[in-house]
């Protein structure tokens, strides 16, 4: 084996390369694999195979899509129900330490294989669309919570500027509480403060309720050498604003709230610096490894050596002769440095700074929001979105009807139970 | 062959440093516990690993448990000739946590008939949908009364229960921090008098882990 150094070093620098690229295989390979999702074109259908598909760490993801898909087809316990169920995860997770995410904030492990609980833009909007059937179910103070709740999500952004800076969730916290008798001015106050639009002053007798949605929300990317940077982009919405049309009243629905404005205006995470120390590290490394695998080979091509000798000959005379000699020291050198570079390129290549890009694809970007007052009854009524420009995009406008229920006079349950608004929710997006 | 021993031992040190790299970078898919935990039966009023900043189980034990002795305490109850009726209202919720808003009247009210042992009764409101229809059946001889259906006999409140939840929040880069009071009163449906009212107070801190910050 140790007969001839240059085979024996060629052999065992293959040898090493195979075990390298062996181990990275079947280091690899231990992903699971998705069962087969037999696709029906039913959004909420779809969404629960797949929830019931993905991996446990991915499982709000679904929740949250499946859910906005489930209101937007007005199928609320569907929707209660993933969003109560995706809360709950949210809530545990972010509040008690998590083994998972822990380890996402190692070197050698994704970010993306932290459990989902969504950006803060992401989580407020669960807040949202919850909110809403909150309204619908006669509950106005569990709404506001959540509203109270989304602007506490968004008071940790890196410039205090765009802390808090939703318009709907102050609007709504002090409407409810104008609703309950009590004093929403101070959230009023806040909610104008960070509208780009005029506000309406609260009108307590209002009975209906009226969220519309349009637009695509953000998308999420990795940006930065090794992808470690979250940013996010946007398709630009042809639809800006709308009209509701219903029992004579003409509403304008100017867009309160834009999510990608949410999402673009976070600032850093603290997430960010640990992906940034993660992507220095694989840099440092490949770069170290690149230097020692250079050094191998230049150590390599001098593991030989001619030493010049006098000898005897066959007629006695002495003369000088050049051999060819092993150099152990050179040889020890290329093997070192060649081990030490592959080493620092597996590490390089297991380290995983590249920015988690799981996104709640289902988003909205625009939402309005108005209140106003219906007699009981089965009003028709037209939604119609508008361009740039004001004129209405036809293929977009929605008919539907707004059923305002009528009291029971002589009904004592009637008379206890509390009054409860018409909750009227409209989008854009098909799923 | 010192040397060449001394040079298979780095080789095979080597070949292990690089298996365990690689292996431990590529462990993308490892679980921490894949077996989960087994379902453990806890006390209500016991503090789980599973815990928030928000309103859980070992609070709605604690506060209610509390106010219902107090209730029982109070003089208009327990000096009142008859049983006083009482009335539960939903409890506002001002907090930023969601709650089910009948957990803690209904929970303060099983207390209370636990161990009132007959000094209060409760009107069940909640029912008075099926019990008009109940009566409408009756009214139109649909069904069996053993009284007569058209004499009103649904009682009144004497006093009405409820409560509201408050709080106030705080967060820093240091974590976040909840102060909720639960502040329940009862209140006179005669004269609208406030016959008694007390409050519990619980505060929690807590900090996310950075991976979600």
């Amino acid at each position: 084996m140790f007969c001839c150094p240059s085979r024996s070093l060629s052999r065992r620098a293959a040898g090493g390369g195979w075990l390298a690229s062996l181990l990275l295989l079947t280091g690899c390979v231990t992903a699971p694999q998705m069962p087969p999702i037999v696709f029906t074109g039913d959004p909420v259908v779809d969404g629960n195979a797949q929830l019931a598909a993905a991996p446990a760490k991915d499982r709000v993801l679904w929740e949250y899509r499946v859910a906005a898909a489930a209101l937007r087809r007005g199928q609320d316990a569907e929707a209660r129900a993933k969003l109560d169920a995706a809360r709950a995860t949210v809530a545990g997770l972010v509040s008690s330490p998590s083994a998972e995410a822990a380890q996402a904030r190692g070197t050698f492990r994704a970010e993306s294989d932290k459990p989902f609980v969504g950006e803060p833009y992401e989580r407020v909007m669960a807040n949202l669309y919850r909110a809403v059937l909150y309204w619908r179910d006669g509950e106005p103070d569990n709404a506001r919570a959540l509203m109270r709740d989304a602007e506490l999500i968004d008071s940790d952004t890196e410039n205090k500027t765009y802390a808090g800076d939703w318009v709907i969730p102050d609007w709504l916290d002090g409407y409810a509480s104008a609703k309950l008798a009590g004093d929403g001015t101070d959230a009023l106050a806040r909610a104008r403060k960070s509208s780009a639009h005029p506000l309406p002053d609260y009108d307590p007798a209002a009975n209906v309720l009226v969220l519309v949605e349009y637009g695509r929300g953000p998308r999420k990317y990795a940006a930065g050498d090794q992808g470690e940077q979250l940013k996010f982009a946007a398709d630009t919405s042809r639809a800006v604003s709308a009209r509701l049309e219903v029992a004579g009243q003409s509403i304008a629905l100017t867009p309160w709230d834009d999510v990608t404005y949410q999402a673009t205006t976070r600032g850093g995470r603290v997430m960010d610096h640990i992906l940034g120390n993660k992507a220095e590290f694989k840099k440092t490394t490949d770069t170290v490894g690149d230097v020692a695998l250079a050094g191998a080979v230049i150590a390599a091509q001098n593991t030989r050596k001619e030493v010049k000798r006098t000898v005897i000959g066959p007629d006695g005379k002495p003369r000088v002769v050049t051999e060819t000699v092993r150099d152990k020291g050179a040889e020890n050198a290329a093997i070192g440095l060649a081990v030490g570079g592959l080493l620092a390129k597996l590490l390089a290549g297991a380290a995983q700074p590249a920015a988690d890009t799981r996104a709640w694809e289902n988003l909205p970007q625009y939402l309005s929001l108005a209140t106003l007052r219906l007699p009981p009854g089965e009003h028709p009524a037209t939604l119609t979105f508008l361009d740039a420009a004001g004129q209405p995009l036809p293929s977009r406008t929605q008919t539907f009807a707004i059923a305002i229920p009528a009291p029971d006079e002589n009904s004592v349950a009637a008379a206890a139970a509390a009054p409860r608004d018409t909750a009227v929710f409209r989008s854009e997006l098909p799923d | 062959m010192n040397l060449r021993l001394r040079s298979h031992r780095n080789y095979v040190l080597y070949a292990s440093l690089a298996a365990a790299a690689s292996l431990a970078g590529c462990a993308t898919s490892g679980v921490q516990n894949p077996a989960g935990s087994p379902v453990v039966e806890m006390r209500p009023d016991e503090r789980g690993k599973v815990v928030g900043t928000g309103i859980e189980s070992q609070d709605l034990v604690a506060v209610t448990d509390k106010m219902a002795r107090k209730i029982l305490a109070t003089p208009e109850i327990a000096s009142a000739q008859t049983p006083p009726r009482i009335v539960l209202e939903p409890v506002n919720n001002e907090t930023r946590f969601t709650i089910n808003k009948d957990i803690f009247l209904t929970k303060i009210r099983d207390q209370l008939i636990e161990q009132a042992a007959g000094k209060v009764r409760f009107l069940d409101r909640a029912m008075m949908a099926t019990l008009e229809r109940e009566q409408r059946l009756k009214q139109q001889g649909l069904v069996t009364a053993t009284a007569d259906p058209n004499v009103v006999e649904f009682r009144g409140a004497d006093y009405f229960l409820t409560g509201s939840l408050q709080s106030i929040t705080t967060r820093t880069t240091q974590g976040t921090s909840d102060y909720v009071v639960y502040a329940f009163r009862l209140t006179d449906a005669r004269t609208s008098e406030i016959v008694w009212a007390s409050s519990a107070q619980i505060k929690k801190e807590g900090l996310e882990d950075a991976a979600y910050r």
